[in-house]
């Protein structure tokens, strides 16, 4: 089976789907489980559209990297969906958009139809997000997104006509081969770098998200800051590792390591101050995707790759959760949920998994991935960076244990949530799997030394 | 030259985000950003005295100097995908103005 399915196959039945209003939630459910089911069956391989071979043509490229990053999407975005397809039916046509558009950042190798990719995603998140009625938000949403793709495109044009290609490995041929000073690229990959940071949340970049996730529903919770920010987790990864990292000047480096230090720290702060829980968890993810683009951008492919997981898996736990009771309750101020977990105790129990896997504590996947990481940036004789993370994680660790102690703890007048079973149940499978591999660590390890040496050759490392 | 009028066009988009406060002016600024990028690509392409890169019966030969055709069809994309981009915008604003009465952000009480 061809990757390309995982594209095409989503994209017509949006189509199909619009003539046939009443079975679109079914056809989305379908095509959303297919797409999980199918991965299993895809050969790790290079596809070369229309008989152009690369770097002429565009090729889309399934290595191990990609592959991982799609089942990660790919399962993630079918909970949502099994979560949501009844209450949002006029969702389901997008959702489908977004899923091809998802499918397609994943797997592109070329920095052009890359672009593309990241507007259609972009497009379908917006309408996604108008499911929040709040239409000034979304507009924020759409003009911080256009004008950073914006951004990244013209980017990639100055790098076009600079080294005439498009193909990203192409490309990181022809700039080591040119011996083009770091400083002439310098500018092209900020350009780039800005416009994905707006989607990825980084801090200047990120004043959408507050209007976005703050006021967010069970449905846009967690599909903008589980399954986008994972898949844009992945493309970052794939962009830094393989063209950035390539050729990139000391000032570069600063700018960007300074950027990704003030989402970290900003996003902890800011969480730390907060007095409702989507505003904790948002300001949470901030920090978050400040950490993983760190992590890509000193090398730890692997490592890196497992932090997404990790947070995609908790971030949805915890948006599900939360949504599913400010959507209930009308409210997410942290004292009216106060005692929300004492009659829950199952769909409480999966949210403190999620939210001590985040803050890195012991037997959770959150600490193998951030000790790992710590162990290496130690071992590479830098002391800076792991301090701010082991700082910023103390932060993360006192506003997840205030929180929690407010949700467990209170005598009367408790908050009246019902969790349905398919929500419990997902929760508990997501909260599982992170305490599985929390403590059954040698397949991750293995994983991620592998994918450590994945170099991206032409056409991707197979 | 061109290429400093995309520039101009950028940046005077650019200048319209950050200083108008009414969304269709919001909107117009972000076309004039798009139209910008879209000129810069095609200036890319651009050869001195470059012909149409069409084969014809009359220009058959690869010894002609064509225009590069790869940013041609790069800014057809990015035409149409702003144009989505546009037209959603303008649904939203219509959304924004039928639940606020106005296009002015500043009255609208709201971050």
């Amino acid at each position: 089976m061809s990757a390309i399915l995982l594209i095409v196959v989503p994209l017509l039945t949006a189509f199909i789907s619009i003539l046939f209003k009443k079975a679109a939630p079914y056809m989305l459910l379908i095509v959303s489980f297919a797409s999980v089911v199918a991965l299993g069956y895809m050969p790790l391989e290079v596809i070369t559209i229309g008989g152009f071979n690369a770097p002429y043509g565009i090729n889309l490229i399934l290595d191990s990297y990609s592959l991982i990053g799609l089942y990660i999407v790919n399962s993630l975005f079918f909970l949502v969906v099994a979560l949501n397809c009844v209450k949002y039916k006029k969702m389901s046509t997008i959702l489908l958009v977004s899923l091809a558009g998802l499918n397609g950042l994943l797997l592109t190798g070329d920095l052009f139809n890359l672009f593309v990719f990241i507007e259609v995603s972009g497009i379908a998140a917006y309408l996604i997000t108008t499911t929040n009625k709040k239409p000034l938000a979304t507009f924020n949403y759409l003009v911080a997104g256009t004008v950073g793709s914006s951004l990244y495109l013209l980017g990639l044009i100055i790098l076009y006509a600079m080294f005439g290609t498009l193909n990203m490995a192409d490309m990181a041929n022809e700039i080591a081969i040119s011996g083009a000073s770091a400083s002439a690229t310098a500018f092209p990959f900020l350009l780039m770098f800005i416009g994905l940071g707006v989607e990825a949340k980084l801090l200047p970049l990120n004043s959408w998200t507050k209007g976005i996730l703050g006021s967010s529903n069970k449905l846009t919770g967690p599909i903008i800051a589980a399954v986008y920010a994972a898949a844009i987790g992945f493309v970052f990864g794939r962009l830094i590792t393989d063209l950035f990292l390539i050729n990139i000047s000391e000032v570069l480096e600063i700018v960007i390591i300074i950027i990704v230090i003030a989402s970290i720290v900003a996003g902890e702060a800011m969480a730390f101050s907060s007095k409702k829980v989507r505003d904790i968890l948002l300001f949470s993810s901030i920090a978050q995707a400040g950490l993983v683009v760190l992590v890509f951008f000193y090398g730890f492919v692997g490592w890196g790759v497992f932090l997404i997981i990790a947070n995609a898996a908790g971030k949805f736990i915890l948006f599900v959760v939360a949504n599913h009771a400010s959507d209930e309750l009308g409210t997410d101020e942290v004292s009216s949920l106060q005692g929300l977990f004492v009659n829950n105790k199952v769909v409480g129990v999966a949210f403190t998994v999620a939210s001590l896997s985040a803050m890195g504590m012991p037997l959770f996947l959150g600490f193998v991935v951030k000790m790992n990481i710590l162990g290496d940036l130690f071992s590479e004789g830098n002391l800076l960076i792991p301090g701010i993370i082991l700082v910023t994680s103390l932060v993360e660790g006192i506003y997840f244990v205030r929180l929690l102690i407010k949700l467990w703890y209170k005598e009367d007048n408790l908050p009246e949530v019902k969790y349905d079973f398919t929500l419990k149940y997902v929760v508990v499978v997501l909260a599982l799997l992170l305490m599985v591999f929390g403590v059954y660590t040698a397949p991750i390890e293995n994983e991620a030394d592998n994918l450590n040496t994945i170099s991206f050759v032409e056409g991707g490392d197979l | 030259m061109l290429q400093y009028a995309a520039i101009v066009l950028i940046m005077l988009g650019l200048y319209g985000l950050l200083t108008q406060r009414n969304i269709i002016k919001i909107i117009i600024s972000l076309n004039i950003l798009e139209i910008g990028v879209n000129l810069f690509i095609v200036s890319v392409g651009f050869v001195t005295d470059g012909i149409a890169p069409i084969f014809t019966s009359v220009n058959n030969s690869s010894n002609l100097l064509f225009v590069d055709p790869l940013p041609q069809a790069l800014v057809l994309t990015a035409i149409v995908i702003g144009v989505g981009t546009t037209a959603l915008g303008l649904a939203l604003a219509k959304n924004i103005y039928q639940k606020y009465g106005t296009f002015d952000i500043n009255e609208m009480g709201e971050e």
